[in-house]
């Protein structure tokens, strides 16, 4: 009696099919790995604290000496000198992000809900063009996209930047393979509750793919934040943050020190926003609870 | 299949046409971006390529070009003497990297997803790469002067290169492997850093992936007795799948796409520094009709094995 209580509580606290050695090999995988990823971020976060002597010293030295705040000073300096206050920047690419952010999050997941879970004419064909959308970057693209929005009447607007990121293919590809995940039993019991189209996708649809639009919204945030839009935006008041903190570092060599402190602001953000999103991701529910 | 059936001499929605409608409804939003901005972008793009374009004052004129407007194609393939060149280098690259890329961010993905201390930690340094490579961060770090001298310590130290030759020839004398899987792995081996950075999407992918497939499916497996290894490829593996070919498809665009590909900035420069708009657009296309014929393949194939829950 006492010796199957005992075996049960071993097996209880060790994790099946785990041993230590295999942890061992894990850790030291993740940390080769790892350390390839997280130099470039430590590299950055030492450039930003050095002194601009430092910054030029020959052979350059990896680690920082002396650091101070100094390069973040600068930037304020220089931004105050500036026409348009420095805070209207920071509005205008806040206010890109999230609702570019926003908007395609729900387009993309409305369009892959329909995709995936809803069978009508024409369907493959439209998921077809999708993923060859997906194939042309930017930089093809450039001219013919100039072009269109100079049509429209949307350059030197928000539009410009906001409408094309909200139809953007990736996102779209990704939510439906996800959405194909969702069992069509859970859905038809909403639908035999009562449940309208929309209340589906809302209530059932969504919560089920939680992880997948963490991961969108992360990708679509990160993208936006750092979109300069000087093709389209001309205006000094409806320019981006990275349009404003590009001009600071385009002045040259008598700027390395402020363009260094200007990278670890640009990607401590999206940095921030990856470890909400990452942390709020917990299991789901999904295909538990339904009886076949 | 019908959609439409005839009741009191009214034509009324049938179920399946109520869902179809209710489907071109939720689509909507997205078809209407599409159409209006991209694809009209690309007919542009189509009729450029057949064309010459110049550009005066009051906007720009298209004239047809020569040989039928296929001039700027027929140059591309038998007069520019580097086209067909970068063309090939292209793809190959694609071909070692992708497959690599794809492993790696499964591998980490599977680890990440376990439960260990500094979890949260762990997947954000995965994901740096990402953040570092984009836009203005990339811009800046190429002017770095550590980041510069490098590159130049890199092209002119031969003592790696020398060494990963030695490493090549050993394993070539004194195991049975044929030539080609040495040169691939070895090829890998120095290529590390560029799969390992390049892998950061893929990753949050995967880790997304996992993170929807249901505990209770393990639990089930646990309670009837199956190994990890047996979990690993009766419900990771198939419950991933879709996924699978997400990257896949991603990873391939990406190498082509982006901004240090070869043919892609050779692109660029044609267009923007030459400002020769109708060839440039008809290597553009060239080069995309050759990745979609890829993505067609490696699509149709893995398509074929990925499972769908239901």
């Amino acid at each position: 009696m006492e010796k199957t209580k005992r075996r049960k509580f071993r097996l209880k606290k060790q994790a099946p099919n785990r041993s230590l050695w295999g942890d061992g090999l894990m850790l030291l995988v993740l940390t080769i790995c790892g350390a390839f990823m997280v130099l470039p971020l430590v590299y950055a976060i030492c450039n930003a604290l050095k002194p601009l002597e430092e910054l030029f010293l020959f052979p350059p030295k990896f680690f920082v000496r002396n650091p101070n705040l100094n390069n973040f000073h600068d930037i304020f300096v220089l931004m105050s000198q500036s026409w348009v206050p420095f805070t209207r920047y920071i509005f205008n690419t806040v206010f890109i992000t999230l609702v570019g952010t926003l908007g395609h999050l729900l387009v993309a997941s409305l369009c892959a809900f329909a995709l995936a879970k809803h069978r009508f004419p024409g369907r493959n064909i439209i998921f077809g063009i999708i993923v060859t959308a997906l194939m042309f970057s930017s930089q093809v693209t450039a001219i013919p996209n100039y072009l269109i929005m100079s049509k429209l009447n949307w350059l030197d607007n928000y539009l410009s930047l906001i409408i094309p990121a909200i139809a953007a293919p990736l996102g779209l590809f990704l939510m439906k393979q996800f959405m194909e995940q969702i069992p069509n039993t859970l859905l038809e019991a909403a639908r035999i509750d009562g449940a309208g189209e929309f209340t589906t996708f809302l209530k059932i649809g969504m919560p089920n793919v939680k992880p997948a639009w963490l991961t969108l919204i992360i990708f679509s945030f990160q993208d936006l934040w750092n979109m300069q839009g000087s093709n389209y935006i001309y205006s000094e008041e409806l320019k981006t943050l990275p349009y404003a903190l590009s001009q600071i570092s385009s002045g040259g060599i008598a700027r390395a020190g402020a363009a260094s402190a200007v990278v670890v602001i640009m990607m401590s953000v999206p940095i921030i926003v990856f470890i909400i999103s990452q942390s709020s991701i917990i299991e789901t529910m999904a295909s538990s609870g339904i009886k076949e | 299949m019908t959609y439409f059936k005839k009741r009191n001499g009214k034509w009324k929605l049938t179920l399946r046409g109520k869902d179809a409608r209710a489907g071109y409804l939720f689509i909507l939003p997205f078809l209407i971006g599409f159409f209006g901005l991209f694809v009209s972008m690309l007919i542009k793009s189509i009729s450029f390529s057949f064309s010459n374009m110049e550009v005066g004052a009051d906007g720009y004129i298209l004239t047809k070009a020569a040989k039928n407007g296929f001039e700027h194609y027929i140059r591309a393939f038998t007069i520019d003497p580097d086209f067909n060149l970068r063309l090939g280098k292209s793809i190959a690259k694609m071909c070692t990297t992708v497959p690599l890329i794809l492993i790696f961010s499964f591998f980490a993905a599977n680890i990440l997803n376990q439960k260990f201390k500094g979890r949260a930690i762990a997947r954000s340094i995965f994901f740096f790469p990402v953040i570092l490579t984009s836009g203005i961060i990339l811009g800046i770090e190429q002017s770095d002067l550590l980041l510069s001298s490098m590159n130049g310590e890199a092209m002119t130290s031969t003592e790696d290169l020398e060494s990963m030759i030695g490493v090549t020839r050993f394993l070539t004398q004194y195991t049975s492997l044929p030539g080609e899987i040495i040169m691939y792995l070895s090829n890998a081996v120095t290529g590390i850093y560029d799969i390992v950075i390049a892998s950061g999407v893929q990753i949050l992918v995967f880790l997304a992936g996992l993170q929807s497939i249901s505990p209770s499916l393990y639990e089930a497996s646990n309670m009837e007795g199956a190994t990890g290894w047996e979990n690993f490829w009766k419900i990771t593996f198939p419950m991933i799948s879709p996924l699978i070919l997400v990257n896949a498809l991603y990873t391939i665009i990406d190498s082509f796409t982006s901004a240090g590909n070869e043919m892609m900035s050779s692109i660029t420069s044609t267009i923007f520094t030459d400002v020769k708009y109708g060839y440039g657009s008809a290597m553009a296309w060239i080069y995309f009709i050759a990745i979609a014929l890829i993505l067609a393949v490696v699509g149709g194939i893995i398509s074929k094995h990925v499972f769908y829950y239901d």
